[in-house]
Formats: structure tokens, C-alpha cells, sequence
């Protein structure tokens, strides 16, 4: 049916659209393709299983933990891989977050083991029937919580002087400087959110399915997300999401399961060619 | 000036570490080359058994367990003093999923770091492009994880398959839902992974379920999906009697969970690689009521029999008891039996050619209630043949059987 | 602002004295003597009869030695296309696959010998390879690489609808090539088929890089925009180095499936891609000889450390548990540690620390 379709294409592309904010928010503001996105959240997942299954702390609890620990691995990320390589070529720095995932990998399945884990939290799992449809609870609460979470950094981004400050150094380093803002401080906040909307959004496909390190191939569907809605902006970001995930589900339903990467990549492609700059973005100009 | 000196200083250092490592590689080397150096890896005081398998890769966890299984088998063994005099010490390659990887692993295995016979051999697609060296090599491959026809037809003396085959796995699940839900003319329908083993399976479901009478129907998913409701809403279209899961552990998950969410209570079953722990855990009372999985091995702690008993002793003992409950270490201990068994049979003045010579005529492993017994043949090495349905118990925390083996005889004939 | 991750130019060095030159002539024999006859150390795993252990041979097979070297082939074509040309690219892997599928359709199905299949892979790669370059008439930078991976996946899909529509489930089979008569069918005569051949591409890429159109493609790295006000036709140059890139890691792919007698199209996904990448950068962007080494130290550094860790069978404990189950992924996070510290500490790749060590050891600081 299609409303069935529309809906979890929705509550779908919700999640990537969290996971390509957190995209977005990173590249604005230090201009790096974050390759081990899909990481950070899988990262956030095992979090949520330590504290959880490990540490046995109540819900509540083991969500701040998650986010603060995410928030923590962002920061840390920036000063250890990032700033080190400030100014270099693009390959580099693309290059050093493929590394990085590497390394996250590795160690998550050294400490874990490379079963996956289950994720077991009191988020409802049940359904509700609303005339024909049928609605998973779950995929509700992933749709509400990660709108909640755009609309709460929309609103940071654009009404908290913090938020200004880091709109204006993505937008003129040199003027930030300059102008007295601690830009390394604006860099690391960016990475901090960057990881945090990572971790909620992989917190929702780990409870969707099970946390393993193969969830890291969420980060791969955000990536057209991002490049559709517009790498500099944070409501293309969201937009992308939403379309990729709509796209994927309509044509998982009427084409054929195995078609939705080679539809995505396509249109991808499509608007590299046609309009770079995604559907929000703006024109760059070129500069001599 | 100063120049100078420094820089004769620095090459002339950088010349002694060279050859200080050098010559380090090589006096190393010399204690090694003190001892035999075998060809075929059975050493004075040991003997060395090869293992193939993913370790890291896509596939490392269902493939990970069945290597501490086999591991933990043998250290039992060599705790007991070992076979014939020597310790059995396991050499075990990571192939990452990787044909390449595995490639290089194989000749490994063959000539540089010898060993007696390999076990495992994890990736579909080696199997297949490795098969002529293997078939024609001095190797044998005794236990693997997965059967490929290219290695197993036709039959040859160098490889035991020691899993059970897609083909066994459908005739046993259709053949027990057939008869459990007495259908007259079963409607089935797959759900697989879009790959090679996918469509395999699928035709076989699709086989066993003509020969019963009926029809059977596919629909595929990516193996990184997410979400499933495409399928569900094809399933709910065509109303199957039962439904038969191909894939990795998502798969299951996925699937149970949305036909629990869209209220259908159709009795599905998964391969036996789909029947761990984490998929019960994940599905919970729910989703997990209506699935089972049909397998040749026991899973630890679900009976009381001799084999099982022990397992699950030993691998509380060596900390592993989270890995009893999954098939796949299972499997690999028995795989551990195997081999242990073949080098006993073999005798004190082993070699990888006596190996196979004994092998030949053909043997049986009992594995005392792991699995029904696996008897080879000389015209036959198709090893577990005989599958049986489990499903999981929620309440008592623990793995239930539907019956014996040998009730599911005649469906694997 | 000159990026240090690019080779700096060199300067033409005087006239070496005869002596000098002498002793280069002796280097590059005694290398030369070392490459033949390493097939037959590793093939025995024994040198001038004495018996070498596994460690002393340093973990290494020749099956590892053939893969590196169908791999430098693709090292250095990238490194032609990102180092040299400045287009950087992560849509390797699908070239590859090009010419496995080529060589798979005229080579199996259709029974044409194996130069011939060989030949065919260089063209249809060079075409996919225009095909591919053609988004970088529109974009530039980071929108470039999006769209070759945009590419690579469109090209493993076609890959795999091939495969599944016209050969069985398990892969795509190929029979052992022959070269006339001559059958390559042990891995030391693919080793002396394979060694040519990449120090074939090797001079050809570098000789190409001497030409007119190499000088202008340096220039359109650099700055492109002055490239093209000085007259550099930069649109058609970019399309020529993609199609010269792509025929060579096409050719590199129709060898990796001959070899591999079987292929899958997991074996060409992005990982695949992404290896070519750590390569050139580990090498140093924009020196072929660093891509070879770069190859070498990807493909050939994991089973070194590997066999360096001792094959630990009943170790207890949690440095035990480490060493034995968890053995590849220490070495992976090892890996990826190596990675990371050498884009920090050491941009200009292995070349960059060739040239400081050399610049260390010659007389030419002693002005």
C-alpha cells in the first residue's frame, strides 16, 4: 500500500536525515568529508549497549552517557586527527577518516567481539493501527525524536549566540579570527554535534535491527543524502534524508529490493551533473 | 664541515642496523632451522592443522565462534596429552571474505607454514577458485564450513564437507512443516539476500516443495536493508503456509519483527547460521514465537546428551559459555572431533599423504548427541545430512528440539 | 600555496663522477639478480640451498608477490590520475571490474586468447574511463569524487547483473591464460609475466609524464586556471588521463581475474577502491616509484606483522586473548594507526622521507 511505503520511507529517511545533519554540521564547519560518519554512529550504538547491557544503568542514565560519550569521541577526533591536519589537501584529510574508521572498527570488535549485540531498551516496540495502516511504535518514535533533535539544532544554530558564532566561522575563518572567536573551540563544538546526531541515529537503527559494526553502512546512504540536499546546508541535509529515504522505499516496493542503491546513485549523479550544489545549496564561486 | 662528519655518522649508522637486522632475521632463524623442518607440518613433538576462515571480515561473526569452537575442541584434546604423543596446534588464517586474501592464506598453509590438513574454508568463492589446486594439491580439506559443488562434485579423497549443505536444509524444513502442518499442496515463499547462496537456497525450497505437492515463490532483499516492508506487504499478499529465511542474522530479525508488526503469525524458519542466540535475544517472545531454524547440530545446553554435556562443561570452563548456545561453535567443535579423529586413525607416522590414505575408505564421527552421526563413505562426503528443527524457549532461557534426528531421516535421504 | 603532499620539483643533478656511476651500474645488477631470483627462494623457501624459515622469509608467499604486483599496476595508474593530473578519484575498483567483465565476455564466453582479452580490457577501460571523467567537465573538487563514486557503484551493479544472468551463482571462472603456447599456470611464471609488464607501465607512465602533455597535466594539478590561461586545453587533457589511468587498472583487473581464476563483484567494492588510495598516499602523491612502494607496504606489511606476532596456541590471558582471537583486528587497528601517523608526521609519503634521507646523507649540504 502505498501509504504504508510513504510512511516508513519516512521514519526511515528521518534517521538518515539525523545522520546527515550530523554530516552536514561537521563539513560546514571544518570542511572535512567525514567518511567515518556511519562509525560515529555505530560508536554511539555500543555505547548505548555498555551502558546498558554492561553497566546496567537505567534508560535515562544510559542516554546521557551515550551522548556525552559521543560528544567526548567528536572532540577527540578534532584535536587528535583533524587539527593536526589543518590546511592540507582534501585526499589527506579524506584519507585520515577512513583510517580512523579502520581503527574504530577494529577496536569496537576487539572489545565486543564481532557478534552483534542486542540492544534492549524500554523505546515501544509496539504498533499502532490508524484505519488500514499499520505504524511501528518504533519507527514513530524514531520519526518524532529525530525531528525533535533538527528542529532543536535549527533552532541553536539560529537563535543562540553560540550557534551564530559557529554559523560565522564555517562562513569566514579568517573573519572569525580576527573578530576574537576561538575557532578551535567552534571547530570542536561542530565535531561534538556532528558525533552526538551520529549516536542518536545509531542508537535507533541499532534498536531497529541489532548493533554490530555493520551498521557502519548507514553512513554510506547518508552521503547521497547530504550531496542531494546540499553539503553546506542544514535544512538540505534533512530534505535529503527524507528524499533518500522515500526513494529507497518506493523503490524497494515497486521496482525491486536490489535497485534502490543503483537508483540513489543514479539520481546522485544526476545532480552532480545538473545542479552540484544540491537542492538548498548555494553556488560556489570560483576564485583565482 | 660539521656537516660532513654528521652525515658519514648517519650512514654509516643506518648501514650497521641494516645488517644488525639482518643478521638478527637470520641467527633467529638458525635456532628454528635447529629442529626439522617438515614439509607437511607433523613435527617431533606436534603436529600442525590449518584453519581458513573469516576472522575480521563481513562474515566474522558466525565464522569467529566456529573457530573457538574448533580451538576449544583441540585444547581439550592436547590437555588430555594430545594424539599419539604430540600436541595438535591450530594455525588459523584470516581470510577477511576476501578471495585474494584467501588465496595467499591457502599457499600459507601449503608451504609456509605447512600443516597437515586444513579445516573451514569459510568463503563460497574460494572454495570454487581455489578447487583445482586443491583437488590436485596434497592438502586435504577435511571439515569445511560451507559445501560449494565446484569442491564436493565430484567426490573427491581431498575434501570432507562437514556442514550441512542449503539443499539438506530445505528438504528438512519443508518436509517438517509439510508434515507439522499437514499441508496437502504447502505454499512457501523465501525470503533471501540478493546473492549467489540466495538464489541457491531459493531453488531449493522451491524443489522440495514441488516434490510435496505445491509451489514456492522468492522475494530478495539487500543484505545492508533496513527495512523490510516491501517484502512483508508482498508476503501479505500472497499468503505462504510457512516462510524459509536466507541470509545473516538482520535478515531474520528484520523479517520476524515487521511480520510481527503488521500482526501475521506465519511459522518461518532460517538456515541453521540463523538460529544464535543474539536473533532470539533481538526478536524477544513476540517476533521470536513463530521462528525456528532447522539445523544439524545441537545447540550447547538445549539436552542432556553425553557430547552436549561435555561441550558445555568445557567451554564454561574456558569462559566461552556465552558461545555454547550458537550453532556455529557447535559446529566447530565438531569439526575439532573430526579432526582429532582423523589423526588418531592415522597413527603415530602421520603424514598429509597417510592422512588421506586413511581417510579414503571412509569413517564415522559420533559426536554423542551433538548432531545424528556423520558417516562418510568412499563415494560420499557430503558429511551432516540429517537436520532438525529447533526453536527457542523464552521462558526457561534456553533452546527446545522438535524431537530426534532420527525422526528427520527420511526427509534427507 | 604549494601543497607539501606533492612531489617537489627537481632540479637536473650534475654529471656523477665515473666511479659513481660505476657503483650504480653494480646496484641496479645486483638488484636486478635479486628480483629473478626470488621466485625460486620463495617457491623452495630456501636461499643458495641453506632451508629459510617462515619469519626469516618474512611471512611472505609468492601468491602475495603476484597480487602486489597486479596491484602496483593500479597504484600507479591512480597515482598518474591524482598525483600527476590532480583528479582525484575513488572509482578505481570499478575499472578493475571493467576489465574483468571485458575479459570475462570475449575471453570466456567468446574463447579470444588471452593478449587479445588483455587488449580489449585496456580499451573498454579507457572508454569507461572518459566516461567516468566526463562529470569533471562540470565539477570540480570534492563534488568530482562524489561522482566517481557515483560511478563505481553504477559499474559494480552492471558487474553483478552480469555475473548473475550469465554464469553460475559462485563467481564469474576463467581458464589459466596462455601466452601462445606457453601456459601460465604456476605462480613463478606469472611472476616473470607480471614483473615486465609493471616496469613496462612504469617507464611508459613516466616517460609520458617527460612529454609536453605530461608538463601541461602537472601544471593543470597545480593551478588550473593559470594552466588554462596559458593555453593548456585542460577539458581534453583531463578526459586523456582518465582514459590512460582507467585503460591501465582496466588491464590491471582482466590480470586480477586470470589470476584469481574465479571473481565475485565483492571483490570490487569500495574497500578495493579505497586500498588504491592508501596506497598512493603512503607512497606519496605524484611519484610513481613511491606508488610501487606504497603497494609493496599495503599489500605486504599485514602478513609481516602478522608473522612477526607469535602464532600463540594455548596463550591464556587477556594479552593471550588478544594476540590469538583477536589477532586481525589488532592488526588492522595497527594498520590504521600506521596510516594516521604517517598523513600527520610524514605528508609526502614514503617518497618525502626517501628524499629527506637522501638529502641527509649527500654532500650536498656541505656547501
Amino acid at each position: 500500500m502505498l501509504a504504508q511505503v510513504l510512511f516508513s520511507g519516512l521514519a526511515l529517511g528521518s534517521i538518515y536525515g539525523l545522520v546527515a545533519l550530523g554530516f552536514t554540521v561537521v563539513f560546514k564547519a571544518t570542511e572535512v568529508f567525514n567518511f567515518a560518519q556511519g562509525m560515529l554512529a555505530v560508536c554511539g550504538a555500543y555505547f548505548a549497549v555498555t551502558a546498558i547491557s554492561v553497566f546496567h544503568w537505567p534508560f535515562g542514565v544510559a542516554i546521557v552517557f551515550m551522548a556525552v560519550a559521543a560528544a567526548v569521541l567528536g572532540v577527540l577526533i578534532h584535536i587528535l586527527l583533524i587539527q593536526p591536519l589543518a590546511g592540507r589537501s582534501m585526499l589527506a584529510v579524506i584519507m585520515v577518516t577512513i583510517a580512523l574508521s579502520i581503527v574504530l572498527r577494529a577496536v569496537i570488535e576487539i572489545l565486543y567481539g564481532p557478534q552483534g549485540r542486542s540492544l534492549v531498551t524500554p523505546l515501544p516496540s509496539g504498533v499502532i493501527t490508524l484505519g488500514g495502516l499499520r505504524i511501528s511504535e518504533l519507527h514513530l518514535t524514531a520519526a518524532l525524536v529525530s525531528w525533535a533533535c533538527m528542529a532543536l539544532f535549527a533552532a541553536f544554530f539560529r537563535f543562540t549566540s553560540v550557534g551564530l558564532l559557529m554559523r560565522a566561522t564555517a562562513d569566514g575563518h579568517e573573519a572569525a579570527v580576527a573578530s576574537g572567536v576561538n575557532v578551535n573551540a567552534m571547530n570542536r563544538l561542530a565535531w561534538a554535534i556532528g558525533s552526538l546526531l551520529a549516536a542518536i541515529g545509531g542508537l535507533f537503527l541499532g534498536q531497529l535491527q541489532i548493533v554490530s559494526t555493520d551498521l557502519e553502512s548507514i553512513g554510506l546512504l547518508a552521503l547521497p543524502a547530504v550531496v542531494i540536499g546540499g553539503l553546506q546546508s542544514i535544512p538540505g541535509a534533512i530534505v535529503g534524508g527524507l528524499l533518500v529515504g522515500l526513494i529507497e522505499q518506493l523503490s524497494a516496493s515497486y521496482i525491486s529490493p536490489k535497485s534502490t542503491d543503483i537508483v540513489i546513485y543514479a539520481l546522485l549523479l544526476l545532480i552532480l551533473l545538473v545542479r552540484p550544489w544540491g537542492l538548498f545549496g548555494q553556488r560556489e564561486l570560483g576564485r583565482v | 664541515m660539521n656537516n660532513f662528519k654528521t652525515n658519514k655518522a648517519a650512514f654509516v649508522a643506518t648501514r650497521l642496523a641494516v645488517a644488525a637486522f639482518a643478521a638478527a632475521l637470520g641467527l633467529s632463524g638458525a635456532a628454528a632451522r635447529a629442529q626439522e623442518a617438515p614439509d607437511d607440518g607433523v613435527y617431533k613433538d606436534h603436529i600442525d592443522w590449518g584453519i581458513l576462515m573469516d576472522l575480521s571480515g563481513p562474515t566474522s561473526s558466525s565464522q569467529g565462534p566456529w573457530v573457538t569452537g574448533f580451538r576449544d575442541y583441540i585444547r581439550k584434546v592436547n590437555e588430555a596429552g594430545g594424539i599419539n604423543g604430540r600436541k595438535v596446534n591450530v594455525l588459523a588464517e584470516d581470510n577477511r571474505f576476501n578471495a585474494a586474501a584467501d588465496k595467499i592464506a591457502f599457499e600459507k598453509l601449503v608451504s609456509q607454514t605447512p600443516v597437515i590438513a586444513i579445516s573451514g574454508m569459510g568463503t563460497s568463492a574460494s572454495q570454487v577458485a581455489l578447487a583445482p589446486e586443491i583437488k590436485s594439491g596434497t592438502v586435504p580439506i577435511v571439515g569445511t564450513y560451507t559445501p560449494t559443488k565446484a569442491l564436493s562434485e565430484p567426490v573427491s579423497p581431498m575434501v570432507y564437507n562437514g556442514f550441512c549443505g542449503y539443499k539438506q536444509m530445505a528438504q528438512a524444513g519443508v518436509g517438517f512443516y509439510v508434515d507439522q502442518l499437514k499441508l496437502k499442496a504447502p505454499k512457501v515463499m523465501t525470503v533471501a539476500i540478493e546473492t549467489a547462496g540466495g538464489r541457491d537456497f531459493a531453488n531449493f525450497i522451491a524443489d522440495a516443495a514441488t516434490k510435496a505437492g505445491g509451489t514456492a515463490s522468492a522475494v530478495t532483499m539487500k543484505v545492508t536493508a533496513v527495512d523490510v516492508t516491501a517484502q512483508v506487504q508482498e508476503i501479505m499478499a500472497q499468503k505462504p503456509d510457512f516462510i524459509s529465511i536466507y541470509g545473516i542474522e538482520n535478515t531474520s530479525i528484520l523479517t520476524m519483527k515487521t511480520l510481527a508488526q503488521y500482526g501475521l503469525a506465519i511459522p518461518a524458519f532460517g538456515i541453521t547460521y540463523l538460529g544464535t542466540p543474539s536473533v532470539y535475544q533481538a526478536l524477544g517472545p513476540q517476533a521470536g514465537a513463530n521462528y525456528t531454524f532447522i539445523s544439524c547440530f545441537t545447540p550447547g545446553g538445549s539436552d542432556q546428551s553425553p557430547g552436549n554435556v561435555e561441550m558445555s562443561a568445557y567451554a564454561d570452563k574456558a569462559g566461552h559459555s556465552a558461545l555454547k548456545e550458537n550453532v556455529n561453535y557447535v559446529s566447530g567443535w565438531v569439526s575439532g572431533q573430526m579432526a582429532a579423529q582423523a589423526l588418531t586413525m592415522t597413527g603415530a607416522d602421520a603424514s598429509r599423504a597417510k592422512l588421506i590414505e586413511t581417510l579414503a575408505p571412509g569413517f564415522t564421527v559420533d559426536t554423542k548427541g551433538l548432531s545424528a552421526p556423520i558417516v562418510y563413505t568412499k563415494d560420499d562426503h557430503t558429511g551432516p545430512k540429517v537436520l532438525k528443527m529447533f526453536g527457542y524457549d523464552y521462558g526457561a532461557n534456553k533452546f527446545k528440539a522438535f524431537g530426534e534426528y532420527s525422526d528427520y531421516e527420511k526427509y534427507t535421504k | 600555496m604549494v601543497d607539501a603532499l606533492y612531489s617537489k620539483p627537481r632540479i637536473a643533478a650534475p654529471p656523477a663522477p665515473a666511479r659513481n656511476r660505476l657503483w650504480r651500474l653494480l646496484g641496479w645488477a645486483l638488484a636486478l639478480a635479486f628480483l629473478v631470483y626470488l621466485p625460486n627462494v620463495l617457491a623452495h623457501r630456501a636461499a643458495f640451498g641453506v632451508r629459510l624459515t617462515n619469519t626469516e622469509l618474512l611471512n611472505l608467499g609468492l601468491t602475495q608477490i603476484n597480487l602486489m604486483l597486479i596491484a602496483m599496476l593500479g597504484a600507479l595508474s591512480l597515482n598518474y590520475l591524482t598525483g600527476c593530473a590532480g583528479l582525484i578519484s575513488i572509482g578505481h575498483a570499478a575499472f578493475y571490474a571493467t576489465g574483468a567483465m571485458t575479459a570475462a565476455i570475449v575471453g570466456t564466453q567468446w574463447g579470444w586468447p588471452f593478449p587479445l582479452a588483455l587488449a580489449a580490457a585496456a580499451v573498454t577501460g579507457a572508454l569507461a574511463g572518459v566516461v567516468a571523467g566526463l562529470p569533471s567537465l562540470r565539477v570540480r573538487g570534492l563534488y568530482f569524487v562524489l561522482s566517481t563514486l557515483a560511478v563505481h557503484h553504477v559499474i559494480v551493479f552492471v558487474f553483478l547483473e552480469y555475473q548473475f544472468r550469465f554464469f553460475d551463482v559462485v563467481g564469474v571462472p576463467f581458464e589459466a591464460p596462455l601466452l601462445g603456447s606457453y601456459e601460465l599456470n604456476t605462480p613463478t611464471r606469472w611472476y616473470f609475466f607480471l614483473l615486465p609488464l609493471v616496469a613496462v607501465v612504469y617507464w611508459a607512465l613516466r616517460n609520458s609524464l617527460n612529454t609536453r602533455e605530461g608538463r601541461a597535466m602537472r601544471a593543470m594539478r597545480d593551478h588550473e586556471l593559470a594552466a588554462a590561461a596559458a593555453g593548456v586545453n585542460v577539458r581534453i587533457l583531463r578526459l586523456k588521463a582518465f582514459a590512460f589511468s582507467s585503460a591501465i587498472a582496466s588491464m590491471a583487473g582482466a590480470l586480477l581475474a586470470y589470476f584469481m581464476s574465479n571473481v565475485t563483484s565483492e571483490a570490487f567494492g569500495l574497500d578495493f577502491a579505497i586500498q588504491f588510495i592508501a596506497m598512493i598516499i603512503i607512497g606519496g602523491l605524484g611519484s610513481l616509484g613511491g606508488s610501487l612502494v606504497g603497494a609493496a607496504i599495503w599489500l605486504l606489511l599485514p602478513s609481516i606483522l602478522s608473522g612477526l606476532a607469535p602464532q600463540g596456541g594455548d596463550a591464556s590471558g587477556w594479552m593471550g586473548a588478544l594476540l590469538v582471537d583477536h589477532k586481525p583486528q589488532l592488526v588492522q587497528a595497527i594498520f590504521g594507526l600506521l596510516i594516521i601517523l604517517l598523513l600527520i608526521f610524514a605528508p609526502g609519503g614514503v617518497a618525502g622521507l626517501g628524499q629527506k634521507l637522501k638529502a641527509l646523507f649527500s654532500s650536498r649540504g656541505a656547501r
